[in-house]
This record gives structure tokens, sequence and C-alpha cells, in this order.
């Protein structure tokens, strides 16, 4: 098992390394100077390049180095939990980011939490009714969501309850996961990802119902429901966990977009700050939490994989 | 699988076969009405995309602060923006702003999807299995991510080359911000969004490599890349087809929340997204702002998914509908 676990994270960790690479290089060659941003609203003719003021800037900040040892000091001081300081204002990076990822996380696992409460029955519900209406009605409506994007959802939700039915109050902030200005962004970031699971669930049962143990089942006389939650369910958690990882994908990405639409404070508002204020430092930061939260997920889902599927248990170590 | 390679023995036969293929899995969309549906809105966007700006009557960019955020009239059928503008004649000119990203973004992801496909599928190897990694990286992690440091790290480098050639050609069209917003939205997304095209074609072609036809041209002693061109893309090219469809929904898609987030498509330049965006600032007072270009973007990306859905079905009618 620790083999199997060293194996997959001997898969995801350089692409990790590459991608931040990439990212440190479009920032480095492509953004603008860091030492001006800085101080783009102080006097800004002395730190210009030439000045000695501007030079000795940016000696103390070892921005003189070449680029390849400046990339490897920022992966080894964030390796270490430094994630350089903001352009704009100064402060760790660190610091705003461990303010901004517990909320995108919560969100996410909320979101993913009704995804799997709500989404796996549906794909069931449709699996048990194929080709009726009840089918046609869940893939429809999975489809149809999946198709809205967030940034459009969520507006419009909002105008519908807050304005016009005057329901729930006008979200704005984030006071924790079971509050209720955390109804409307929770449902709008389960919405879309969960076309996912429903059809994985629903072709999952459809697959396992054509097994020879449920036909057993049934023929030995159990009532439908009993056959469907111990015999069914089992083996369609798996392929719904392996979904996890792309579900988690769309869960980040949206809730990104949520965050600007509902001014919560995560990773999204951070990025979109970082965007405004040119500010790269924070810019970097935040792919970094996205791209370790991705990995994270691929691998636990990696892992739990052949814990839920005993055949694959098998498997690999039949390869190792 | 097996039909066609015997098939291919006679041009005509393929032919035929060919045709049959494509007219069968016409009938079959033809039956699935949301396909049908999203088809016709699909067409309409189309159409108001090339001819919608000769057919509004007012200018998207004229602004009138006599009537600014006026809500929906006879004279303004979706009222009008803070600066007074025509919601209408905007939300119209967004169907060419998205058209015209969205088409460029899939025809040149399939190209490059096809190369690199067709490359990694052919050879295999430790070739395929560096850009198959690469692949799935790029399609692991979120779009909008990787895009938001893209479009904000190469706007300066290429507002910079674009301003060099205008002092060296003295062409107006170099300075025109609205062709770099264009150029570089086009490039992210492409950037973010190949992948997909490459990881069907590649598993396409894998399977059609081992094809009897392909071994007889390869006993007939021709060129690897006329095998390839010839032989395997036009077989391998159906599930791509699928692909550009559902692709255009989610290029429309990336292009509007890039222009959302402020780093696709600027105003002026009406952007469903930039529109949304706008929108936004006066939600409670002027709703309709916010609810005209959501509407109209939200019924083009879900007709998409159901167009794309519908030709998946008819094309690989074995899949998921069991």
């Amino acid at each position: 098992m620790l083999q199997y676990i060293l194996l997959r994270l001997v898969r995801w960790i350089p692409g990790v390394i590459l991608l931040m690479f990439i990212v440190y290089a479009l920032m480095f060659f492509g953004g603008g100077d860091p030492v001006q941003i800085m101080f783009s609203r102080e006097a800004t003719d002395l730190f210009m390049p030439g000045n000695p003021r501007y030079e000795a800037v940016k000696e103390q900040l070892g921005l003189n180095r070449p680029f390849l040892v400046q990339f490897g000091d920022y992966l080894w001081k964030m390796l270490h939990g430094d994630f350089g300081m903001a352009l704009t204002d100064g402060r760790p990076v660190a610091r705003t980011l461990a303010a901004a990822t517990p909320i995108t996380i919560s969100i996410a696992l909320a979101a993913s939490a009704i995804i799997a409460i709500v989404g796996i029955p549906l794909g069931v519900i449709a699996a048990l009714n194929q080709n009726h209406w009840a089918d046609n009605l869940i893939l429809g409506g999975a489809l149809f969501f999946w198709g809205i994007p967030t940034f459009v959802m969520a507006p419009l939700l909002m105008v519908l309850f807050c304005l016009e039915l005057n329901l729930l109050p006008v979200p704005r902030g984030w006071h924790g996961v079971f509050d209720v200005n955390s109804i409307i962004p929770l449902t709008v970031a389960a919405l879309r990802p969960m076309a996912l699971v429903i059809r994985q669930a629903r072709s999952a049962v459809l697959d396992v119902l054509s097994e020879d143990y449920i036909r057993t089942a049934r023929a030995k006389g159990l009532p439908e429901w009993v056959t469907i939650i111990k015999h069914a369910l089992r083996p369609v958690l798996t392929p719904v966990v392996t979904q996890m990882g792309v579900v988690m994908t769309n869960l980040l990405a949206g809730s990104l977009l949520l965050e600007i639409v509902f001014g919560i404070p995560g990773i999204g508002k951070l990025i979109r700050d970082g965007i405004l204020n040119n500010d790269y430092s924070v810019l970097l930061g935040c792919t970094f939490v996205v791209l370790a939260l991705v990995t994270l997920t691929n691998l636990l889902v990696d892992i739990t994989y052949p814990i839920l599927d005993p055949r694959l248990r098998s498997t690999q170590k039949g390869a190792e | 699988m097996t039909q066609i390679s015997h098939n291919s023995l006679s041009e005509t036969a393929q032919e035929e076969k060919a045709i049959g293929i494509w007219k069968d899995s016409f009938d079959r969309l033809l039956k699935n009405k949301m396909a049908v549906v999203s088809m016709v809105v699909v067409s309409i966007m189309f159409f108001f995309a090339i001819f919608g700006p000769y057919l509004t009557p007012y200018d998207f960019l004229a602004q009138n602060l006599e009537l600014r955020s006026q809500a929906p009239s006879a004279q303004h059928w979706l009222g009008t923006d803070y600066l007074g503008r025509d919601v209408l004649s905007r939300v119209i000119y967004g169907a060419r702003t998205a058209t015209l990203v969205s088409l460029l973004v899939v025809l040149i992801s399939s190209v490059i999807g096809v190369l690199v496909g067709s490359i990694s599928g052919y050879f295999g190897g430790k070739l395929d299995f560096f850009l198959m990694w690469f692949t799935d990286l790029n399609m692991a992690f979120p779009n909008l991510v990787l895009g938001v440091v893209m479009a904000v790290s190469l706007r300066p480098p290429v507002s910079r080359w674009m301003e060099s050639m205008f002092l060296k050609t003295q062409n107006p069209v170099f300075r025109q911000s609205s062709l770099l917003d264009l150029a570089l939205v086009v490039i992210v997304i492409v950037a973010v969004a190949w992948s997909p095209y490459a990881r069907v074609l590649r598993s396409q072609v894998m399977a059609v490599r081992n094809y009897n036809y392909v071994t007889a041209a390869r006993a007939l002693g021709l060129s690897t890349f006329t095998i390839v061109t010839k032989y395997i893309i036009p077989n391998a090219i159906g599930p791509v087809i699928v692909q550009m469809s559902a692709g255009m929904g989610s290029a429309m898609l990336t292009e509007s929340a890039f222009s959302f987030l402020g780093i696709g498509i600027n105003p002026p330049i009406p952007s469903w997204g930039n529109m949304i965006n706008e929108g936004l600032r006066q939600w409670t007072s002027a709703p309709y702002l916010l609810a005209a270009p959501a509407v109209v973007l939200g019924l083009m990306t879900v007709s998409f998914s159901f167009l794309g859905d519908g030709l998946n079905d008819a094309l690989n009618p074995k899949q998921w509908k069991g």
C-alpha cells in the first residue's frame, strides 16, 4: 500500500512542480517589474530603473539573481511555509492564504457533501427508471444545470430569492457553512458539478444491475430495496469516488467565481484582488493552493479506490 | 470495426458506408428533441452574430446620458445601462464576441489536439507517455486559475509587441485594444482547453492504427505521414466533432468567465461576461441589466451542452444511454 501511495506521489508531484515552474516563468518574464508595482502608489520616479534606491530595493529582495535561482529559492521557502510578501501591502502572503483557504475548502467540502447526498440517489433513481420520464427529467435537469455557468446561476438566484421573492437575506461575506447566508452560494456551487456524479452513478447502477449476483439476490426473494441498498450500491460508490477528482476541480473553479459574486473572502476573492492590483506574489500563492488542493483530492481518490474495490488491490500487488 | 476494414477494400463501398454512417447519425440526432431545439437556438445566435449589428436600432456604443439606467420600455426593450447604452443592442453584439472567440478557440484547439493526439497515439512509447502525462495535467487543474495567470502575465509582452508592430508598420490595426483582448483571450483559452481534443483523438488513433487496412498501407510502403493523414485521422475524427460541439459551449463559458473577471474582453466592447460584471454593480436597483446577458449566456451554454450530448448519442449510440 505504501509503495502504491509513493507511486501516485511520483506521478503527481513533478506535475505540480512543472506547473509552478510555468506559472512562475510566466510571471517572471511576462509580468511587470515587481519593485515598480510595490511602489506604484508612491513617488514613482524614485523607483525607476537606474535610480540608486530602486537598485537597492531590487538587490535587497534578491531580484537580480538568475531566474532559476529565484525559482528554486521560491520553492524552497514555499515548502517552509513562506510565500513571500504581497507586492501591494507588504503583508506575508502565507498569512493571507491561511485566512482564505479554509473558507474555500469549507465551501468545496460542503458542496461535495450536498452533491453526494443528493446526486447519488438521483443517479440511482434515474437508473432504476431507465428511459422513463423520471430518468429523462433527472438527466435533462443535470445537463441543464451543467450548462449554466456559476456566475450566471449565482446572480440569477440572488435576484430571484433575495429581490423578487424576498425569501432570503442578501448573501454577503462568509459566516460559516451553516448560516442562512450560505444557502444560495452552496446551492450554486453544488448544482453544476452534480451532473457528473448523477451520470456516473446512473451508468454504474445500470452496469451493476445486469450482474449475476443481483439476479441471485432477486431470485432468492429479497425485496427490491434491500437488493439495491445491500448489493448494488457498494460497487456503485467506486466509480463515483473516482469522479470526485473532476468534481473537486469544478467545485474549486466554481467557488472562485462564487466568492467574487457574493463577496466571500476566500481564494477566489484573493485572485480577483491579485488581478486588479497586478500582485504576482498573491497570484502565485493562490495558484499553488489550488494546485495543492486538486492534487490532494486526486491522491485521496487514488488511495480510496483500492480500498473500495478489492479487485484492484490484488492487481496492484500483481503490478508491483 | 471489422466492417470498416472490409469496406476499405473497395473505394466505392467505403464511400457509401461513410455517407450511411453520417446520415444515420443525423437521423438519430433529429429524433432527439432537445438537440433539435438547441440546434435552432444555436443557429439563431449564429444569425445574430453575423447580421445582428446591422439589425439593432441603436449603436452598441452610443451613450445617451439623459436615459441612464432606464427600465425596459418600448424604445429600449431591455432598458439602458449606467451610461445610457441600449442593452438589447449590446446583448446582440455580445453574440458576435462570444461566437468569434469560441469558433477560433475550437478551431485552433482541435488542430493542436489532432496534432498531439495523432503523434501520441500513432507512435506510442515514451513520447506518448510524456504527452499524455502533460495532457492529463492540463485537464486535472482548473482552467480558470492557469488562465488567470496567463492572461495577466501575457498582456504586457503582447501589448509591447503590438506597439512595436505599430511603430514599424504604422498600421492602426495594431493599436486596437479590442484586437489585443481578442488575441489574448483566444490564446489563453486554447492553452487551457486543447487537452480533451488530444485525449479523444489519441484513443481513437490507437484503435484505428491496428486495423487491417492500415497494416496494408504500411505493407505497400506508404510514408508514415500519408498513412496518418489519409487513413488514420479521417477514421478517427468522429469523436473530435462531438468534442468540438461541447467545446464551443465551454469556450463560450470560459470567455465570459474571463471577461467577468476583467481579464478577457474589456468594456466598451460588449461580452456577456463583462455585461454581467457591470450589471452586478447595481443588481438591486436594476436587476434586468444583470438578467439579460445572464439569461442569454445561460441559454447558449445550455444549448451547446444539449447539442453536444445529442451528437454524442447520435455518433456513439452504444455509449451511456444503455
